[in-house]
């Protein structure tokens, strides 16, 4: 065995990116292709009577307009395919899109589409998730009868007997807002036909064949004719699991069998792609005096938007996840996946786990003051242990290790925080800081802890799989090999984590290890780069296709090739009657400590530390990992505290970096402390799990929490921005002020 | 100052040490030039209004935002973008330094990233790490790349000394 495995390897794309060198999908755009502009409906919901094409066809330098009568199969998604590529007679968000303009070159294009004249008639909007809810609410898709686009029931044991068996029971109010996923590369590409007559798409993306099949549905086109290329991706999220762009530019490169490039600007960035969900949990919480938890209800209602995107998928996790890592014999949860005239909402880092567990860690720490119970403590009573039953009455996959997380965060928290307060003594975290001239300081610090749970991978009988290819190459000894694998490379560095995995399993230093990745027709499907699943599902895939390569080697295949499909444990999909299953095949576990400190006159709050602890089974590269956790902590910090995306009947308040805020180097916690346990997962290659998620659950409700801590209040509403910490310390104070 | 526009107008730039000649309209941005007219796609698009820092170039040394900077105002003037950091293949410290800590992820904002501290440590070059910190506070990094972006700067510096 070499020592590869567990190394700090530099990412072989790092030259490319700080050369300039690498090749963005903008950066491919190069003058004589034909541009294109999207016309966006601009307004939430109305009725297309004319549209009007002959003024932008006359002017000089516009090649085309392309309308819904266009588009041969007019409807995609990922999951449904109820969104129109181009609107022809209903829009119902601002984004929706209704013509597409050719031109020779972005301006021409621009200048044309303003002249594209669409009459409208504009209908009723419903804007509010739970007022779409209503009998008599405006519906947004007419023939679907009403605006419950998912119903999840979670039903366990008996919610009345566990109630009755709690000696408190405390109710709970949540919600929190859209977060934009503001990758910095703009969605762009472009699209030809090549000279095998295959349309070509040059993009980014997350899941290569899911692209490609969705552009193929749409235009009728056998898969085998489509093929999707990736550039250098800049950051995605899960921004880019939908198609934005990338069927337009087909779109037009098919029709016209030109070359077509599109490159969205930030406002149609983000008017044009889905946002992270808004979602509301109303709950009940019941529990001994023993700190034993009997019961939790919940309604957990998430604002889908106007399309599917993956809506019903969010809220299923959002809804096994509202009673947390805890095992609870009694469940009832109600979730509601809804359609409203507001921008849709799809997958995004997390994928409904940090909503629902803003809820439910705030409302463990709430049981454990209103007993008298240590939080950690109260956590520990409670936690999912190996063989505890999820709230699908089932036992959790093998692997379970919330505890040993959270007790090593414990630990790392006393030792680090005790230090600290050591080092500012004025400053001890938890009490009222004084300042010099002995009146109450504003600034005040406190700690909190919170805990998470993420699945590894597609849930509720989603069709699970990863493919890769192993060619071994060399006369006496094997010299190189070649890996197919289709796995997008978003930042995330899972080219490189692959790679290690070849090299370790075939024995050659990772120079001889050549990756295909980026191309549908040359490397096989290994699903998307979502769910945390790429490390353990397609590094699992390409382990197992090297063992099996090594083994065609021995038998003096030259060069040596073997293709394998890895399926983990299949999952079952939601039973809407028995609510039984098995959600999930593998979980991520995470405990976050955190030290803020609260200006009481500004109610700004400034996180000052982060221990983030989590069990990624066996790192690949350690550097990675940590570049894991602590920038995905940084993007969670910002969904706490800063990312504040708005939406007024049904129009976006927040279009730019000016007025939808992201945290700069000046925000990050001047320390975080990435802890990195290696229990290894059952399933994954050499252990390996997930981690690209988890750490953006535990974090806000531990910040809540070291909030509550330190001014005593609590903070319900994401993000907790200081106008919201001012409200709840000014209610605070008339609540002090004015007894009862 | 010299009257343009609104016409195209020929300028002179000179970019990366070698001078370049352009025509563009006045209202032409430094980004759009370097980027279309120039090929030069180092600098990155990203907001279009000054709020992230990826288009950051060096306009006679100082960091500007290329998307606020017009391209008649750097007439006679020496711009450096990333493509232009490394000489005869090799890399600058700064750049040594992004990759060595890991200080990227995606990497679109990495050539902003790096001219950023690169005039950084031209105005100080021995930063303390607050220094650091407040120094790069204008360019976003959406993967949150920030410690690494940070010690890079902090053992580039270290690197090169203090400058003459």
């Amino acid at each position: 065995m070499t020592t590869l495995l567990g190394s700090s390897l530099p990412r072989p794309d790092a030259l490319g990116k700080v050369t300039g060198d690498a090749r963005y999908p903008g950066d491919l755009v190069r003058p004589g292709m034909l541009q294109l502009k999207v016309v966006f409906a601009g307004r939430p919901h109305a009725r297309i009577v004319a549209i009007e094409t002959s003024a932008a066809l006359a002017y000089p330098g516009v090649v085309a307009v392309l309308t819904a009568g266009d588009v041969p199969y007019n409807a995609y998604g990922l999951i449904d395919a109820d969104q129109p590529v181009l609107c022809g007679d209903v829009v119902r968000f601002e984004g929706d899109k209704v013509a597409l303009v050719v031109a020779e070159s972005q301006e021409i294009a621009a200048a044309a589409a303003k002249l594209v004249a669409i009459t409208y008639e504009n209908l009723p909007a419903v804007t509010d998730p739970r007022a779409a809810l209503a009998p008599d609410a405006p519906l947004v898709h007419q023939h679907h009868g009403s605006n419950v686009l998912g119903y999840v029931p979670i039903r366990k044991g008996d919610t009345a007997h566990g109630l009755a068996e709690a000696d408190i029971v405390l109710e709970g109010e949540f919600s929190t807002s859209w977060q934009e996923h503001a990758f910095l590369q703009p969605e762009a590409g472009i699209a030809f036909v090549d000279d095998q007559g295959r349309l070509v798409v040059e993009t980014a993306g997350q899941w290569l064949h899911e692209d490609r099949r969705q552009i193929a549905m749409l235009l009728n086109l056998p898969v085998e004719q489509v093929v999707i290329r990736y550039a250098t991706i800049g950051g995605a999220f899960g921004g880019r699991e939908d198609l934005s762009i990338q069927h337009l530019a087909a779109l037009a490169a098919w029709k016209l069998r030109q070359p077509v490039a599109i490159v969205w600007s930030r406002e149609e960035s983000m008017i044009g792609h889905h946002k992270r969900h808004p979602i509301s949990v109303r709950c009940r919480w019941g529990a001994t005096n023993e700190g034993k938890i009997t019961a939790v209800e919940a309604e957990v209602i998430a604002d889908g938007g106007a399309y599917a995107s993956t809506s019903i998928e969010v809220t299923k996790v959002a809804a096994l996840f509202a009673t947390g890592c805890y095992e609870v014999p009694n469940i009832s949860v109600d979730g509601y996946a809804v359609y409203t005239n507001n921008i849709p909402a799809g997958a995004f880092r997390g994928f409904g786990a940090p909503q629902a567990q803003f809820a439910s860690e705030i409302m463990v720490t709430r049981l454990a003051h209103a007993l008298g119970i240590d939080p950690v403590e109260l956590r520990r009573r409670n936690i999912y242990r190996e063989g505890s039953i999820e709230p699908m009455q089932e036992p959790l996959p093998p692997g379970v290790s919330a505890l040993p997380v959270l007790e090593r965060c414990v630990t790392e928290a006393q030792a680090r925080f005790q230090q600290a307060a050591r080092r500012s003594d004025d400053h001890a975290p938890g009490t009222t800081t004084f300042g010099t001239n002995g009146i109450t300081s504003h600034l005040r610090r406190g700690i909190g802890i919170a805990c998470g749970i993420k699945n590894i991978g597609y849930s509720f009988g989603f069709p699970e799989q990863a493919t890769a290819t192993v060619e071994l190459h060399g006369t006496g000894t094997v010299e190189h090999a070649h890996v197919r694998v289709g796995a997008a490379e978003v930042g995330q560095g899972t080219h490189l984590a692959l790679g290690m995995i070849a090299a370790e399993t075939i024995g050659l230093p990772l120079d001889k290890i050549v990756m295909i990745t980026d191309d549908s027709s040359e490397a096989p499907n290994a699903g998307s780069a979502s769910a945390s699943r790429l490390t353990l599902m397609a590094g699992r895939a390409v382990q197992d296709a090297a063992v099996a390569a090594l083994l065609a080697w021995a038998d003096e295949e030259r060069p040596a090739q073997a293709t394998v499909q890895f399926r983990p444990p299949a999952t079952t999909p939601l039973d809407p009657i028995t609510t039984a299953g098995r959600p999930n095949y593998a979980y991520g576990y995470a405990a976050q400590a955190v030290e803020v400190e609260v200006n009481t006159l500004t109610g700004q709050v400034q996180v000052l530390r982060v221990i983030s602890v989590h069990d990624v089974g066996k790192a690949i590269n350690r550097q990675q990992v940590e570049g894991q956790i602590e920038g995905c902590v940084a993007q969670a910090l910002g969904y706490a505290l800063m990312e504040h995306f708005q939406m007024r009947d049904g129009h976006i308040l927040t279009p730019h970096f000016s007025t939808y805020l992201l945290p700069t180097a000046l925000d990050m916690p001047t320390e975080i402390v990435p802890v990195v346990l290696e229990l290894a997962d059952p399933q994954g290659p050499y252990g390996a799990r997930g981690v690209a998620e988890m750490p953006l659950v535990p974090l806000a409700p531990a910040i809540a929490a070291a909030i509550h801590d330190a001014v005593g209040v609590w903070l319900t509403e994401q993000p907790m921005t200081p106008e919201r910490v001012l409200m709840a310390l000014g209610a605070q104070q008339t609540k002090i002020e004015r007894p009862g | 100052m010299i009257e343009h526009g609104p016409h195209k107008t020929a300028i002179t730039l000179e970019v990366n040490g070698l001078p370049q000649f352009v025509d563009v309209e006045p209202r032409r941005t430094l980004l759009d030039t370097l980027r279309i007219d120039l090929g030069l796609t180092g600098a990155k698009l990203v907001c279009n209004m000054g709020n992230c820092g990826a288009c950051t170039v060096l306009v006679d040394g100082v960091a500007v935002y290329s998307c606020l900077t017009l391209a008649v105002e750097c007439e006679g003037k020496a711009i450096t973008t990333i493509e232009g950091l490394a000489q005869d293949g090799v890399l600058h410290p700064l750049q040594q330094a992004f990759v060595q800590h890991d200080a990227l992820q995606c990497g679109f904002c990495t050539p902003g990233q790096v001219l950023a501290a690169h005039a950084l440590l031209a105005r100080n070059p021995q930063p303390t790490e607050a220094e650091v910190v407040a120094g790069m506070a204008g360019n976003l990094c959406r993967c949150g790349a920030y410690r690494g972006i940070i010690e890079a700067v902090l053992s580039a510096a270290q690197q090169t000394g203090p400058q003459q």
